[in-house]
């Protein structure tokens, strides 16, 4: 009966290797499946004389094909592939904010430094006037959009990674469920080829959000591990994630951190970098920054520059000009102490706090910087674009009257300027070692930066100085420029008579300069500047101490005994030098070296080769990942010619098991037709 | 019994994989008809941030050139328009010389010369509002460094007759600018140190020198600029600051017999306001008896005329610096005018024509720097429209398509696309399952 019972085991055998072809059939276009395969094995003979007679087949098994390396290479080159993709995503969103061409900001503070030209030509012209107002309203607003449409694609982003952060734990926790399920599984003995398949499929979606790496343990659970090899599932238990602020509780910063058993650790997201999760926060952490730093950079120095310019000038009631623009002040949101959960200590010992202002706006580098203590009378501050680091001498200042507030020294500046910024502290700083401070000069100027009036009489773009050659000259002198240099508080300008006069010698020609209003006893008393070398074209600058002071600039070549006679314009309604001072400000080194007119083309290249390195590098971890992909579907994937393949061939060992059955049949009817008769 | 072989494909993967290449293709497809058809190379700033950059600094310098440009039109405007003023001063002025000389006719009554006088007034009056005119946009032609609407106010009863309400100098010229405005004080005010412009008047005890006998000079000849120079600044700090003192002779003595055939004549010297130290009383000048030209007076510091003719006793002779054409016109208007006798007009003729030449002469010069700066504008509107052009060409080759490139990669690209979807919809179709019935 060996053949009946072969052929009934057979049937059986290739029955279940259809449907599981079937099944791989089915299962073609679920991710993360595995084909599988039934691994049939041969009886054990019965002993006769003869031999081993063979008594049929069994299915020992049905395996799934699955290689660890591949499919752990295909989950690190995903993650990474995740992470450079979203920040190639959100750098080309973040290129197309900052637009160059007419439509751009660097248009609009173009057209805003020409529009002082048309001025300058016609001070007492109302329409150029009121285009020029209109012009620095627009040059604001389009400061003011650059930075609210910084602040949306935060939000976007802020949300961004809430959801993924929700989608971390919903799939932490799946995977703790499955742990527990293959673990009771595989009691069973056979591995459950389903469960394992989605449990890896879960740690490939995990790993998308944020790298991961696992350890398998020996109940047949996988540990997975994000950071620097902190659980985030363990067995059947998963820890938690959340998005939290960084050490200075800095709005436009934030970290991954983990919490298990009430430990919370905030983690690095450079550390590894997979993940759209570190993708997100990298370009959060780094490229916001940078744009807002240099979008910060570019209204603060270019909105000083025009107001302190224009404070210079007089108006056509002959006041003083205020503001231009909204003044750019530096508060607890831009010198920032540790809070929360800072990783060192949470706040710091000293009770010192520090006061920032501009001290010169073509030196500033578009970054943040971090002041940290070494101890109460020493530190470094790290710019943090570049990291360079710039240690001080800090003197404390004294309550005791007369009250002196705290000094900073800057190695190689010997002041306490860093950067264009000057820093001190309040006078009841004292700074213990440790004590940290964040200072971000550039992160909310542009918020809310607007046009201070709209009167056009009130646009000071008068000259408070005026000079006069003498008409009876005899040299080739012509006047290039006349300038105040500092501000009178509130009147105009006290500037009054003073002469240059000139000698041509044989070493030269020089100048000396003559306070008109010192009686000359004796001669010479009133000369406050004496024999200065003059060069044509090249600034005569006086400043006569507690009072505003002025730069002369002449072309052409005095003769002995010429002059120029400096003092306060009286004719300032048809003046429009202060508007020629402020359109010459265009060619004025501002922003690493670039003309303040160059400064957006600079800023729009910088966050250019952002996008297109974060593009290339997106490119080729793309082109990674789908090979490592690749090559896991390879191993693994279903392929639907194999599986036809097999359909045939193992629906011809049915048949050919049905045959032996019915040949079986045929056997024991010949066999009773034998006995019959 | 499963099947490990490299090359291996699972189904869903291979077309997963064929169908991204296929999006790519068709991402690219469409980029590059984005750029033919915006004819832009750059659509987003990561596809070239140099030329993206490059480009928007081109685009900055065309604005910039053209803005520019358009302060130079306005200053050069402003500047044919001086120029054109100064020609139609000059005509003026022209006009007034060829009264003057006719009202030197011997012939010519005292009315007829009142009624030259009243022409001259009225081309005066023409110059002066000439030279307080303004450009198309309200500022002063002739303001120098700067100057109140009405650059040139007078006459005044106080001295100084004639006021330039402005800061004398000329604005130098820059790279890619003029003046606006020509220097008013250069053209129209006279110095004395510089110019030496002064009017004689000549007389006898306060009226006109009588019929019969002749008495005139010559013009004022500047024998020490220097002098000139500190009694001018000594002057412009008294009250009232005019520009020169003013200086009568009066002649108390005529002496012929002290020394035998010379004739010495003694004066009193009023200086206005005096300033000079020592103080001027009294001079004298001594020629041979009988001369009747050229009889040198030197006694005023830094000046000298020559008498002609014959002085008296009692004649009086009135020097009155001269700061302005303007005064120099009024000066003219009065005393032909006022001439009773030929002797006089033709004192007064003399003294004007001399004057007038020095006045218009100085017109000529601002004149001739005004041409200068036209030059000078044309020159830089031809700079700026070569930077245009250039910067245009860098902002082009910066950020423009090249269409022949451009529709060459644009066919490549399609051809490659549709051999993509060829042999994927080709290669779709072949399955086993097909021979399998």
């Amino acid at each position: 009966m060996g053949i009946l019972n072969i052929g009934t085991l057979a049937l059986q055998a290739n029955q279940v290797a259809l449907q599981t072809t079937g099944n791989n059939i089915a299962n073609v276009n679920t991710p993360g499946y595995s084909r599988q395969t039934v691994q049939t094995q041969a009886l054990p003979g019965q002993y006769t004389g003869a031999g081993y007679i063979g008594k049929g087949v069994s299915v020992e098994s049905i395996t799934r094909s699955y290689d660890a390396f591949l499919n752990r290479q295909s989950s690190l080159a995903g993650a990474s592939q995740a992470a450079d993709t979203v920040r190639a995503e959100h750098l080309k969103q973040l290129g197309t904010l900052f637009q160059g061409g007419a439509e751009g900001l660097g248009a609009a503070i173009n057209d805003m430094m020409n529009a002082f030209s048309d001025v300058a030509s016609t001070p007492a012209d109302q329409t150029a006037r009121t285009v020029l107002l209109t012009r620095l309203d627009e040059a604001a607003r389009r400061m003011q959009a650059g930075a609210a449409s910084l602040n949306d694609l935060q939000s976007g982003v802020t949300q961004g990674l809430n959801e993924k952060v929700a989608n971390v734990n919903t799939l932490a926790k799946n995977i703790a469920d499955l742990n527990d399920q293959v673990a009771r599984a595989l009691g069973s003995g056979q591995t459950p080829n389903d469960l394992l398949d989605r449990r890896d499929q879960l740690i490939r979606d995990l790993s998308k959000l944020v790298q991961t790496s696992q350890i398998a343990a020996p109940d047949g659970s996988i540990g997975v591990f994000i950071g620097a090899s902190h659980p985030l599932v363990l067995g059947n238990s998963a820890a938690t994630v959340a998005i939290t602020g960084d050490d200075f509780g800095d709005p436009f910063k934030s970290k991954l951190s983990i919490t298990r058993d009430g430990t919370t650790i905030v983690l690095d997201e450079n550390y590894p970098p997979g993940g759209e999760i570190n993708g997100m926060l990298k370009f959060q952490n780094e490229d916001m920054t940078e744009a807002r730093n240099l979008l910060g950079r570019i209204t603060t120095a270019v909105t000083t520059a025009i107001n302190d310019q224009h404070k210079l000038g007089l108006d056509l009631d002959g006041k003083v000009g205020t503001n231009l623009f909204t003044p750019v002040t530096f508060g607890s949101d831009n010198i920032r102490v540790p809070m929360a959960p800072a990783n060192l200590n949470s706040a710091n010992a000293g009770a010192g706090s520090l006061t920032m202002a501009i001290s010169d706006v073509t030196r500033f580098v578009a970054s943040d910087y971090e002041i940290s203590f070494s101890s109460a009378t020493a530190g470094s501050a790290v710019r943090r674009s570049d990291g360079v680091a710039t240690s001080f001498t800090f003197t404390p200042g004294s309550t005791t009257p007369p009250a002196t507030r705290g000094t900073f020294t800057f190695a190689g500046t010997g002041t306490g300027v860093i950067d264009g910024l000057a820093l001190d502290a309040s006078t009841s700083a004292a700074p213990v070692a440790g004590d940290r401070f964040l200072l971000k000069p550039f992160s909310y100027a542009a918020n809310s930066m607007a046009r201070e009036f709209s009167t056009p009489r009130a646009l000071a773009v008068a000259n408070p100085v005026a000079a006069t050659l003498t008409a009876t000259n005899k040299g080739s002198l012509a006047l290039s420029g006349i300038a105040a240099q500092t501000q009178a508080s509130t009147a105009a300008s006290p500037i009054d008579n003073f002469s240059v006069t000139f000698t041509v010698g044989a070493g030269g020609t020089s100048y000396s300069i003559v306070d008109n209003t010192i009686p000359n006893i004796p001669v010479g008393a009133n000369i406050v500047v004496a024999s200065q070398p003059y060069t044509s074209g090249q600034a005569i600058r006086y400043t006569p101490a507690g009072a505003p002071g002025f730069a002369l600039t002449l072309s052409g070549q005095p003769a002995s005994g010429d002059s120029v006679t400096v003092k306060q314009n009286s004719f300032t309604s048809q003046n429009g030098g202060n508007a020629t001072a402020m359109m010459n400000l265009r060619d004025v080194a501002m922003f690493d070296g670039a003309a303040l007119t160059d400064g957006y083309a600079g800023m729009i290249s910088t966050l250019g080769v952002r996008a297109q390195s974060a593009d290339y590098s997106a490119q080729v971890s793309t082109n990674i990942a789908v090979n490592a992909e690749k090559d896991r579907a390879g191993l693994s994937g279903v392929n639907l010619d194999e599986e036809a393949a097999k359909l045939l061939q193992y629906q011809q060992a049915y048949q050919a098991s049905a045959k032996m059955i019915q040949i079986a049949q045929s056997i024991f009817e010949t066999l009773l037709q034998g006995l019959g008769r | 019994m499963s099947v490990n072989s490299f090359s291996r494909l699972g189904t869903a993967n291979a077309y997963d994989n064929t169908l991204v290449n296929l999006q790519n293709r068709q991402a690219t497809l469409a980029n590059l008809q984005e750029s033919l058809s915006s004819g832009k190379k750059i659509t987003s700033p990561s596809d070239d941030p140099t030329g993206a950059a490059q480009a928007e600094r081109a685009l900055n310098r065309i604005a910039r050139i053209a803005s520019d440009q358009r302060a130079l039109e306005a200053q050069r405007s402003a500047i044919t328009q001086a120029e054109g003023t100064l020609g139609d001063i000059t005509d003026a002025l022209q006009s007034i010389r060829e009264l003057v000389v006719s009202a030197g006719n011997g012939a010519y009554s005292a009315a007829e010369r009142t009624t030259i006088a009243g022409q001259i007034s009225g081309l005066r009056d023409r110059v002066l509002s000439l030279a307080n005119t303004r450009d198309g946009n309200g500022m002063p032609l002739f303001a120098a460094l700067g100057s109140a609407l009405t650059p040139f106010a007078g006459p005044q009863s106080a001295a100084p007759d004639y006021r330039f309400d402005g800061l004398p100098g000329q604005t130098a010229t820059h790279v890619y600018a003029i003046p606006a405005t020509l220097d008013g004080e250069s053209a129209f005010m006279a110095q004395p140190a510089r110019d030496g412009v002064f009017n004689i008047k000549v007389g006898n005890s306060g009226g006109g020198i009588p019929a019969g006998r002749t008495l005139t000079t010559d013009t004022i000849a500047v024998t020490d600029k220097t002098i000139l120079g500190t009694t001018a600044n000594l002057a412009a700090a008294t009250a009232g600051a005019p520009v020169y003192p003013a200086y009568t002779l009066t002649v108390n003595g005529v002496d012929t017999t002290t020394t035998p055939g010379t004739t010495t004549l003694t004066y009193a010297i009023t200086e206005t306001p005096a300033v000079s130290t020592p103080a001027l009383t009294t001079g004298t000048t001594s020629f041979p008896t009988g001369t009747k030209a050229d009889i040198p007076v030197t006694v005023i510091p830094g000046l000298s005329f020559n008498f002609h003719g014959t002085p008296a006793l009692n004649d009086t002779v009135t020097i009155a610096p001269k700061g302005s054409v303007f005064s120099v016109l009024d000066s003219a208007v009065t005393d032909i005018g006022s001439a009773a006798n030929a002797n006089a007009a033709t004192q007064a003729v003399a003294q004007t024509l001399t004057n007038l030449d020095t006045c218009m002469a100085r017109i000529s010069a601002v004149r001739g720097q005004a041409g200068d700066l036209m030059n000078r504008a044309e020159s830089i509107t031809n700079i700026n429209s070569k930077r245009n052009i250039e910067q245009e060409s860098n902002r082009s080759r910066a950020e423009d398509i090249d269409m022949v490139k451009g529709i060459s990669d644009f066919n490549n690209q399609q051809t490659g696309y549709q051999a993509a979807l060829q042999t994927y919809a080709q290669i779709k179709k072949l399955s086993l399952f097909n021979f399998i019935s």
